[in-house]
Formats: structure tokens, C-alpha cells, sequence
């Protein structure tokens, strides 16, 4: 089974890395506690919810866009790639899984029984 | 009592939220389970209360409640965010330094002029990379109250005023996390301080004039903040160990 692609956190990214149950659309590995009741994944999901803040996804839609900027007014194309590559699975950080950033669902960080080395 | 039921439901809502609404300023640190229930409140407010008295600080929504859903994003579940919000905008007399007048020329009377000083933002959080983000906005709001007087010797006062604004991130490493210089500098707006010891800190500092339009608000606190990220490889940001 894949692990879960799904990218984690804003500034500090991570990849969930749990096993994986469905594949988005989008080509993303996705965990149950990723995927949606359409059957994708986190990012797909909040696209939808660009505008509102009150949406739990937001942050991860905004998250894109947000790279976008801030390269561009930094006028770094490595933060972004930094960002682009993590997001699409290219980025081989070693021991690039996460140890859970808050999900929202009262996970804690510290029962490991979920996570998968590679 | 006709705002009877309103109330009652105010009441129900999160303490953070009700402070918000009474006092216009929030000062709590809490773990990102506890933030999400004071967003789940904020977002039943529009739909409950139709009191404009009683509404929300404008940038509640527009900062507050965006900054949360990103901090909650980096931060682990046993992690801590604080925030002290004073939203009561900068009109408020603890806010407002000493005027001065001075004389006016022609069909200006005379100038008054003083300053509001407005640390209306201060958040602290515990990264899950066991690094520590401090963010500050502060706006400097500069008043002039121009006494005229018109041809046909009628007297007019208008106040017009301008501000500025210091937005700050502070980034406190841990111990032996690795720093990298980036590629290329930060914008001019954008100025950046390293200072190396047992933990590196890194800060940015930004003074923006005029201060961003509410909607860019967010954009800048978050432009700011990512100067001291750059300063860190990514592989370095992500730890098996909370
Ligand atoms: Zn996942
Ligand atoms: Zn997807």
C-alpha cells in the first residue's frame, strides 16, 4: 500500500506518510483520515473553499497560493519549488513523514502506531 | 429586551468569542483542538447576531480567524498558540500619545497634531519542528486636526489621518536545526536579522506606509513570516520526533 502523499503543514511542510486507502484524482495517495466523502484529497477538497476561512480546509487551499506570492515577491523560485516539489511527491526528505501536525481530528503526535517509515 | 434571545446566545458562545465581542481583544494561549472551537464559534456569529453593536472586530474575520487556520496547520497537536488581539482600532485613549498644535497660515487657523500607537497583534507558537514563531503588527497612526476658517468667516475642522505600519516575525530554532542562507535577499520593505547562538533566532521586520488595506492584511502578516522560514532547509523542517 502507498503511504499517504498528503502534504502537511503551512510553513513547516511534512507528508502524512499513514497507509493509504484511495488515490485522488489529482494522482495523490490518499489515508482515510485525508479523504473526503468525494473521494479526494485535502487540496482538491479546499480549491473549492478558497473564500472562506470558517472552511477546516482552507488553510490548505490558501496554501498554494500562498507559495505563489510570496515567491514571487521574494523573487525566489526555490521556496516555491521547495513548496511544488514537497506537494507533487518529488521531494525525498529522507525521513520526509510527518510526526502528525494537528489534523483536527484530536490525533496525537505521540502514538505512532499509524505511521509508516517509506 | 428585545435583543433577550440574542444574548442567551452569546453566552453560549466560546469565551474567546464572547471576549471578542464585549471587550474587543483576546489574550490566550491554547492547543489547536481548543483554536478550532473558538473558529467553530466565530463561524455561527454572522448568522446569530444581527446587532451591529454587537458584531464582530472587522479583522476577526479577515486576520484572526485565516492566521489560526494557518498556525493550527504547523503546530502539533500538543502544541500551544497564543494570541493577544486588541481590536478595539487605535482611537482608544491607552492608545493615543500627547498633541501638539501648531499655528496655521492663511485660512488655516491652526494644526493639531498627535499620534496613536496600536500593538493591536501578538501571536506566539510552538512549531511542530520544535522551532517558535513570534509575529507582531503595530500600527502608527498619525492625526491632524486642521482648524479652517472660510471666506465667509465660518469655521470648519477636518481631521485627517495616516498610518503606518511595523509588522514583525521572529523565528527561534532549535538547538543545532540547521540554517541555511537563501538564494536571494528578501524585498526591500522586508529586513532580516540573524542572530547565532544555541538557538539561532531569525527576524524580519517590515515598516509598511501606508499600512496594507484590510484585505491585503493577511498577505503581509504571512510575507513577513516567511523570511525566517527561507533560512531553514526543508529537510531540517521535518522531524520524526514532536
Ligand atoms: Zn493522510
Ligand atoms: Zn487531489
Amino acid at each position: 500500500m502507498n503511504p499517504c502523499a498528503v502534504t502537511t503543514g503551512f510553513f513547516v511542510l511534512g507528508r502524512c506518510g499513514r497507509p493509504s486507502v484511495t488515490v485522488c484524482r489529482c494522482g495523490r495517495s490518499v489515508c482515510a483520515r485525508h479523504v473526503d466523502p468525494q473521494g479526494q484529497c485535502p487540496e482538491c477538497a479546499a480549491a473549492q473553499a478558497y473564500a472562506d476561512p470558517f472552511h477546516p480546509g482552507w488553510a490548505r487551499g490558501y496554501r498554494r497560493r500562498y507559495y505563489e506570492q510570496s515567491s514571487g515577491m521574494y523573487n525566489d523560485a526555490v521556496w516555491y519549488s521547495r513548496f511544488d516539489s514537497y506537494d507533487r511527491g518529488q521531494f525525498d526528505a529522507g525521513d520526509g513523514f510527518d510526526v502528525g501536525g494537528y489534523d483536527g481530528d484530536g490525533f496525537d503526535g505521540d502514538d505512532g502506531n499509524d505511521w509508516v517509515d517509506s | 429586551m428585545f435583543w433577550r434571545k440574542t444574548r442567551a446566545a452569546i453566552e453560549r458562545f466560546h469565551p474567546v468569542h464572547q471576549g471578542l465581542i464585549w471587550q474587543r481583544t483576546a489574550s490566550v494561549t491554547l492547543p489547536p483542538a481548543e483554536w478550532d472551537a473558538v473558529v467553530a464559534s466565530l463561524a455561527r456569529h454572522a448568522e446569530t447576531v444581527k446587532r451591529r453593536k454587537w458584531r464582530l472586530p472587522d479583522r476577526t474575520v479577515a486576520v484572526l480567524v485565516p492566521l489560526i487556520r494557518v498556525l493550527c496547520e504547523d503546530v502539533a497537536p500538543k502544541g500551544a498558540i497564543g494570541i493577544t488581539a486588541d481590536l478595539r482600532g487605535p482611537k482608544v485613549p491607552e492608545k493615543t500619545g500627547p498633541s501638539r498644535k501648531f499655528p496655521g497660515r492663511g485660512r488655516v487657523r491652526n494644526i493639531t497634531e498627535w499620534f496613536a500607537h496600536d500593538p493591536w497583534l501578538a501571536v506566539r507558537a510552538e512549531l511542530r519542528d520544535g522551532s517558535v514563531l513570534e509575529l507582531t503588527v503595530t500600527d502608527r497612526v498619525r492625526y491632524r486636526r486642521i482648524h479652517k476658517v472660510n471666506p465667509r468667516g465660518k469655521h470648519k475642522v477636518k481631521t485627517k489621518s495616516k498610518a503606518v505600519q511595523r509588522i514583525t516575525a521572529r523565528r527561534t530554532l532549535q538547538p543545532g536545526q540547521e540554517v541555511r542562507r537563501p538564494g536571494s535577499p528578501p524585498p526591500r520593505s522586508v529586513g532580516v536579522r540573524i542572530k547565532s547562538a544555541k538557538r539561532t533566532v531569525i527576524s524580519a521586520t517590515a515598516k509598511l506606509g501606508p499600512a496594507p488595506a484590510e484585505q491585503d492584511q493577511l498577505q503581509w502578516i504571512l510575507a513577513v513570516a516567511t523570511e525566517p522560514f527561507r533560512w531553514t532547509p526543508p529537510a531540517a523542517t521535518v522531524r520524526r520526533t514532536a
